[in-house]
């Protein structure tokens, strides 16, 4: 199976600090992939080099096979690679139609086509089976977990092939952590690639196909959600080392060996 | 959740232009409307009322679609009054044919591009410069006024006949041949356009996208600092229209005109439903906003037709007479309606507590309450953290340059010395450095609280106005009610304090922003003090209490002491009360600021509140003592200011706000908060009042003209924050070093 993101030797450091060194990353089409590791481990700093909203070091990034240097976020859009940003980045005066569209709204002429807006906000929002009563609905009045919606609602409505979510269960309750997950395994349904950024494995192993280890911006481990546990991601993070940090299907290779 | 997903259709769309707030304005109107004609049909009751309503308030509607922009776009204009005012001199004086004698065409491009020009300086002092936007455009506001003075040296400029020959223009303020005033249909075009751009086109939707969540924005995409500099261009332009059609009305113009309109176009949009918060607002609603603030004001200046009975040789008789409010009483009731205006938002329509009421009454369960603060967290940073590591990493001589009130003083040096320079003979002898003192000691007192208010992260706009407001009551009640100087003090310590207090309760208790509380309050306390001496000077007061404003011999010998001897005695014929007051209030509050775990609350919460609150300090409690001590110390300014005077005048403290928050931020302070020095404080009064008493010098028969003054205060506050900005916080000058020098980074950096 092709890749449709590829990073390859990633390096960035700030200042002195050395946040990356050599750090890989692969993502497959309409793969959920888990990115985890402590604090400071480089999970965000890696995420904001994929959009382009840091400058690497040093190292490839490749999508679809194209050898890409994004010099901004905006980008990164226009090849389908969206972030969500775990504070939302939504209005809370405007409505749900109003933010979904938000920055980029549907015109007719010198007015903006609110017939068209709410249509499509709404078709989007059906796509994602999320429940929002309504899409005149002002963002602020929603929960916490609703908001999360229209967020994602918003980065599926350009249409992207990989979606970023940064903590994105950080700020919610057990059931909107549950809508959310669910609303995740939809996306991949349609065929939508993620990266979900978490401190919580729990629902990394609910929805993800994979999970990738980061530790004091090193690669320690890759491995398949079927064929590994809790314990041994959370040992990873803890004691990985360079060795620890096979491929997944090597990772699998060696586990399903005889011993 | 398969059964949450049904979504009903895109059915009915919510309306653009028109909700139930501007309904019930339209309601409260019709009756207020109603109750004017019933006490006075004479005035209310005819369709030429109704005409004038519209005439008076088509200027102000015009002002309010432009401020209804840059408050949906969560910042503030406060020039607009001057920039209105501005506008009419320039075109006045251009056209006028014993000053400029220009053609029309020339005056109004020349008075168009003053307007508009105001407005991009002041979209780029908030957004490129940073600066906040209520003191940009106070400034500006203060400039202007101080610009408008010194172009007409406080005349009129009338020219009816000139105006003659150019009907094409001149007609627009005048009754057209329908029967009705030209303004009217100009300001309805206006208020129709405005609203059609704010709710129906990108530009409005960008406007409400950058005030809901201004980093949202960005990140979609939307250009935020040109979204507000194009507010306040559209601010302008209005503000400039509006000029041109009182031009047009009054063939001429006043340096009077545009006084205080920012207050009622300010009130005009909060009323009509825009939120100070930014992200919220109707082009309709701050049209009948204004209609409202207009016949409010109208209502309170007409006066009601009351019949006295007086008695005449023994027999009774009716007379016809007049109620009619006093003079601070429009102002203040509309700062009041301001107030009570801006804190509907938040309090009633976002805590739905007329829907809640409603339920009730039919019985129902209520709705669920709001969810509060759901939306995204505004990122929280301990601010001028660079300048701090700086002054660490200092050795030597650039110890004491870091330091933030270094300059200040250095600066105050240096006036002192350009004055001995241009006036030997006079400046260093007895009788100025006593003049220049007295004047300090009430700008001093007034800093050293503005300190503790601007450390703790707030701002407090009304204190000049407090300080009038406590020097009006102590001299009504030694004057008017006869009471003792102690008492007559205690009547003026009560009335600052109130006016403290309130500013605290709006401020913490509300949450409003400090400086549109106190922007309330600058108004109010101006007004009422103007109101309560009825608008004239109060003199001739006990002596005893004209004692706080005079020299310490003069006590000793009211006192009938023993006169003291020697050098001592010398010192007493020479210094004041006031002085050694200031001496004793400033060494007080700059040990508790800079010694105390007072002082440490102080910085703290203006450094990072939440930082704090979590740290277990009671914010709320920090700024409500800052803001009571900030109105105290201005109380104090007052109750000295009258008795040094021996008289109380409206005027007193007009502009202290100014020369008060410019001295607190040239002595070190940042306008952002968590920091500040009493010394700093102090240094910066000297500065600002050398400075004033520099610009009265007379040097080889020479003075500057005085109307300019304020203006040029103005200029330096605003430099004095863009330092404070750019200098101090953002190190450009050290960063520019570096970048010229790159050699020297490496060396420090291995």
């Amino acid at each position: 199976m092709d890749n449709l993101i590829e990073m390859r030797g990633i390096q960035k450091s700030f200042g002195a600090v050395r946040a990356l060194s050599d750090v890989n990353l692969t993502l497959r089409p309409g793969e959920i992939l888990g990115l985890v590791g402590d604090n400071s481990a480089g999970k965000s700093t890696l995420m904001k080099i994929m959009t382009g909203a840091y400058h690497r070091d040093g190292g490839d990034v490749i999508v679809d096979g194209q050898p890409t240097n994004f010099r901004s976020p905006h980008e990164s859009r226009d090849l389908g690679i969206e972030m969500i940003y775990q504070d939302f980045a939504l209005c809370g005066n405007m409505d749900v139609g109003q933010n979904i569209f938000l920055g980029r709204w549907p015109r007719r002429g010198p007015f903006i086509d609110r017939k068209r807006m709410y249509a499509e906000a709404n078709d989007v929002l059906q796509r994602l089976k999320v429940n929002v009563n309504s899409v005149y609905q002002r963002v602020e009045s929603l929960s916490g977990g609703r908001q999360q919606s229209v967020a994602i609602a918003r980065a599926i409505s350009f249409n992207p092939k990989v979606v970023i979510l940064d903590e994105p269960t950080a700020n919610l309750s057990v059931t909107a952590t549950d809508r959310l997950l669910e609303t995740m395994s939809e996306l991949k349904a349609q065929g939508v690639a993620q990266i979900i950024i978490s401190h919580r494995l729990v629902d990394i192993f609910e929805v993800g196909d994979r999970v990738m280890v980061l530790k004091r911006g090193e690669n320690v481990g890759d491995r398949y959600i079927k064929s590994t546990t809790e314990t041994e991601i959370l040992e990873l993070m803890i004691a990985g080392t360079h060795e620890t940090a096979l491929t997944a299907d090597q990772a699998l290779a060696r586990s399903s060996a005889p011993a | 959740m398969t059964d949450a997903t049904i979504l009903p259709g895109p059915g009915r769309r919510p309306g653009q232009f028109i909700g139930t707030w501007e309904a019930g304005l339209i309601g409260l109107m019709i009756a207020l409307y109603a109750i004017g004609a019933l006490i006075n049909p004479a005035f209310f009751g005819t369709a030429d009322a109704f005409h004038s309503l519209l005439r008076d308030t088509a200027r102000f509607s015009v002002m309010a679609v432009g401020m209804t922009f840059v408050i949906v776009n969560k910042d503030l204009d406060l020039s607009v009054g001057s920039i209105y005012g501005l506008v009419g001199v320039t075109f006045a004086i251009a056209f006028d044919p014993s000053r400029g004698d220009t053609g029309l065409f020339e005056a109004l491009a020349i008075s168009i591009a003053v307007g508009l020009s105001l407005g991009l300086i002041n979209g780029i002092l908030v957004t490129l410069l940073q600066v906040p936007a209520f003191i940009a455009t106070l400034t500006m506001l203060l400039i202007g006024r101080g610009a408008i003075l010194g172009l007409t040296g406080g005349k009129s400029l009338y020219f009816p006949d000139k105006a003659a020959n150019f009907p094409g223009f001149f007609q627009l303020g005048e009754i057209n041949t329908w029967g009705f005033n030209n303004q009217i249909p100009i300001a309805l075009v206006i208020v129709a356009i405005g609203a059609i751009v704010l709710a129906t086109t990108r530009w409005g939707y960008e406007t409400f996208a950058t005030g809901g969540n201004e980093q949202a924005a960005i990140y979609a995409g939307i250009p935020t600092r040109w979204v507000r500099v194009r507010a306040y261009l559209l601010s302008a332009l209005c503000s400039t229209i509006a000029g041109l059609m009182a031009v047009a009305q009054d063939k001429g113009a006043t340096p009077q005109s545009g006084m205080s309109v920012e207050l009622i176009v300010i009130a005009s949009v909060i009323i009509g439903g825009a939120s100070i918060l930014g992200g919220r607002g109707r082009i309709i609603g701050s049209f009948v906003g204004s209609l409202l603030v207009g016949l409010i004001n109208k209502v309170l200046r007409e006066g009601l037709p009351i019949t006295r009975t007086v008695m005449v040789n023994g027999e009774k008789t009716d007379v016809k007479a007049v109620f009619s409010l006093p003079a601070g009483a429009v102002p203040t009731l509309i700062g009041v309606l301001l107030i009570a205006a801006v804190l509907i938002e938040p309090f009633i329509i976002r805590r739905k507590l007329i829907q809640r009421a409603w339920a009730k009454i039919r019985g129902l369960p209520p709705p669920p309450p709001p969810d509060l603060g759901g939306v995204a967290i505004e990122g929280v940073q301990t601010k001028g953290a660079m300048a701090t590591d700086r002054a660490l990493a200092a050795r030597g001589v650039a110890r004491l340059f870091v330091r933030r009130d270094t300059l200040a003083i250095l600066l105050a040096i240096v006036l002192w010395f350009v004055g001995f320079g241009l006036r030997p003979d006079y400046w260093g002898g007895l009788p100025n450095t006593f003049a220049v003192l007295l004047n300090y000691t009430e700008l001093a007192l007034i800093s050293v609280g503005l300190t503790y208010v601007i450390a703790t992260g707030d701002i407090d706009l009304s204190v000049g106005s407090v300080l009038a407001l406590a020097g009006s009551a102590a001299a009504f009640s030694l004057k008017a009610l006869g009471m003792s100087p102690i008492e007559a003090m205690g009547m003026g310590l009560a009335a600052g304090l109130i006016a403290g207090v309130l500013n605290g309760i709006l401020t913490v208790g509300f949450g409003l922003p400090a400086f549109i509380a106190t922007l309330g309050m600058y108004y109010v306390a101006r007004g009422v003090a103007a109101w309560i001496t009825a608008g004239q000077q109060l003199t001739g007061f006990n002596e005893g209490y004209n004692l706080i404003g005079r020299k310490v011999g003069d006590v000793i010998a009211y006192f009938h002491l023993p006169p003291i001897t020697g050098w001592l005695g010398a010192w007493a014929d020479v210094v004041s009360v006031q002085t050694v007051w200031l001496l004793l209030v400033s060494v007080i509050a700059g040990v508790v600021l800079g010694y105390t775990t007072i002082g440490q609350r102080i910085f703290a919460t203006g450094g990072n509140r939440r930082a704090a609150d979590y740290a277990g300090i009671n914010t709320n409690r920090v700024r409500f003592m800052a803001l009571l001590f900030c109105a105290l110390c201005a109380t104090m300014a007052g109750l000295i200011n009258i008795a040094y005077f021996r008289s109380f005048n409206p005027t007193a403290g007009q502009f202290r706000e100014l020369d008060g928050i410019a001295a607190v931020i040239i002595g070190g302070a940042s306008i952002f908060g968590g920091f500040g020095t009493v010394i700093g404080a102090l240094a910066g009064a000297a500065v600002i009042t050398l400075l004033r008493a520099l610009l009265q010098l007379n040097v080889q028969g020479y003075t500057m003209p005085q109307q300019w003054v304020n203006s040029l205060i103005g200029a330096i506050l605003i430099i004095a924050v863009l330092a404070d900005i750019w200098v101090r916080q953002h190190a450009i000058i050290s960063r520019l070093w570096d970048r010229i020098r790159p050699r020297r980074r490496e060396a420090k950096n291995g």
